[in-house]
């Protein structure tokens, strides 16, 4: 029996009033099923609609049309919010209150008291590696151990979903290590716990998700697995040649990029079958191969791909 | 309701830790020091002014307090962004606006307490002062702060920091106006004047600084419908604050 989705969102459109009868349609009939354990890297350009959807989702905006499921709850309701973790982007705290403090107070909120939230407190501070600084004001907090606090808060009450938005946002290349690799752990050890996040770095959505969803102008363009979206787009291979002679060049390697190197020229070919062709006729003639090289298929190529897109993502995004 | 005592208690907290409430204390100990040197200048009623000028600088420090405090307080969450956090979790708006709104009251009421205290403690010198009706006065000056800082959480959901500001001050300054007996007559009978009147609440109803001033106290009777009345305008202010907050969309 398949398990229920931990996120429905059916037919979603936010219309936002900018100005007397003029509206802009921010999230445009998205429709998107998440299952539970999954990791979903949710990408697209400035003004595509990823925070507007996530603010959806925690009830912050109301759907100007369709409906949004938690967890089986509507977002309308306050029980809907019970299964969610959420690390905004630039987590900001009661600078006077100390990272105890402010865990113990988003744990009252959530229902937690006495031995329990004590020990719940412990076990996060340690998780985030914050224990040293626990008793410090958040004030003299560094934007790491802020993100990092930001996080436990999201995990006090074993949220079933766990909302990020721009979890690496700002920080230095150890930050954002630090907090990949928390994302990586608390995915280890809860495995059902569904991450929902959104990111402008490819490499970390590559790195952390299974799925993603790319979304455009508000519209839903690519949904599915990082595996299945890569391997949508046909493999590259670098095939480095001595001693090529020009017509054969011509004939094999015509609208094919090439590159001089010293030792050779290196042609880069699509497609195993474009390969073979190129290799069978070089064995056969007096060029020498110096080496083939698979290029390595990345999400942002074969985003760049499924979006039909002209200019590359990573600029972009 | 533990989530409302929780974000009370925060408040508190944050209202402590903020410098503006300490800039406002020393403004209102400034203004009592002069209340008792002008008594001292002045020959004959120095009772009579340094009560009316204590009364009154304890008024205006009060009102700036339940405006700036409340902008502060409700207003730099929402837009700053921590409320997303606090949101996010199961609890809902109208607990997070009453939460901050009982907590600046308690803190509110701290402040008048003590400013109460400093007022006593300046009249001690003066011989024959009526501290029932200074009491009254004071404890009415608490009811028509409660009014104004729902009045301000009202207008924080609805606009900025300034607009919340300057609409809060037209409230306060026509609450008294429209409401004196010093208002001439031309003004009783425009109708733009009547609506005013109409959803204005009338806040000469806690004005009892003159009242106090000549040691005339009111009965208990007209004290429990004052505070009857600062209760259903505060109610009333929150219930509209609470009912637009739980449509606003949260941008931040």
């Amino acid at each position: 029996m398949s398990q229920n989705p931990c996120i429905v969102i059916t037919e979603v459109t936010k219309i936002f009033k900018t100005g007397f009868l003029k509206n802009k349609i921010a999230v445009d009939s998205l429709s998107l099923e998440v299952a539970p354990g999954e990791v979903v890297g949710l990408l697209g350009p400035n003004g595509s609609g990823k925070s507007t959807t996530m603010k959806m989702i925690l009830g912050f905006l109301k759907p100007t049309r369709g409906e949004i499921l938690i967890c089986g709850e509507s977002t309308e309701n306050q029980k809907a919010r019970t299964f969610i973790g959420y690390l905004p982007e630039n987590p900001r705290f009661q600078k006077f209150l100390s990272g105890r403090d402010i865990l113990s107070y988003y744990g009252k909120l959530l229902g937690l008291v006495g031995n329990e939230l004590i020990k719940k407190i412990e076990f996060l501070l340690d998780l985030v590696n914050l224990k040293h600084a626990a008793n410090e004001r958040v004030q003299g907090y560094s934007k790491g151990m802020s993100q990092r606090l930001a996080i436990a808060q999201a995990l006090l009450n074993n949220p079933a979903l766990l909302i990020f938005d721009e979890p690496m946002s700002g920080l230095d290349p150890l930050g954002r290590m630090e907090v990949r690799n928390i994302i990586s752990t608390i995915h280890t050890e809860n495995p059902a716990t569904t991450i929902f996040f959104s990111s402008h770095v490819l490499e970390d959505v590559e790195t952390l998700c299974k799925s993603v969803a790319l979304l455009q102008k508000g519209k839903l363009k690519t949904y599915g697995s990082i595996e299945s979206i890569v391997s949508s787009v046909e493999p590259k291979y670098d095939i480095v040649i001595q001693n090529l002679p020009e017509d054969l060049e011509s004939q094999l390697f015509f609208d094919c990029p090439s590159r001089q190197l010293a030792i050779g020229k290196s042609f880069s070919v699509t497609g195993p079958e474009h390969l073979s062709r190129v290799l069978s006729k070089i064995v056969s003639s007096p060029a020498k191969i110096l080496g083939i090289n698979s290029q390595r298929k990345n999400l942002e190529e074969s985003l760049f791909k499924a979006n039909d897109n002209t200019q590359s993502l990573e600029t972009s995004l | 309701m533990k989530s409302i005592f929780y974000i009370s208690w925060i408040a508190v907290r944050e209202l402590i830790y903020e410098k503006v409430f300490y800039l406002l204390f020393s403004f209102v100990g400034l203004a009592l020091a002069l209340g008792v040197l002008l008594g001292q200048l002045t020959f004959g009623e120095q009772t009579k002014l340094t009560i009316d000028f204590m009364l009154g600088s304890a008024h205006l420090a009060m009102i700036l307090f339940s405006i700036f405090m409340g902008i502060s307080l409700f207003q730099r969450e929402l837009q700053m962004g921590s409320v997303s956090m606090l949101l996010s979790k199961p609890i809902s708006r109208t607990s997070f606006l009453l939460g901050k709104y009982f907590g600046q009251i308690l803190v509110q009421l701290g402040v008048m307490v003590t400013l109460t205290g400093v007022i006593f403690l300046s009249l001690s010198r003066f011989e024959n002062v009526q501290y029932l009706s200074v009491l009254q006065a004071t404890l009415l000056i608490f009811f028509e702060t409660c009014i104004i800082t729902a009045i301000t959480y009202f207008f924080s959901v609805n606009a900025g920091s300034i607009t919340t500001a300057l609409a809060t001050f037209v409230f306060f300054a026509l609450g008294h106006y429209s409401f004196s007996s010093e208002r001439s007559p031309a003004t009783k009978s425009n109708p733009i004047t009547e609506m005013i009147v109409t959803i204005v609440p009338n806040l000469e109803v806690f004005n009892l600084k003159t009242f106090a001033s000549y040691g005339v106290t009111i009965s208990n009777r007209e004290l429990g419908l004052s505070l009857s009345y600062a209760l259903v305008c505060t109610a009333m202010f929150l219930t509209l604050a609470s009912l637009t907050f739980q449509k606003k969309d949260i941008l931040t």
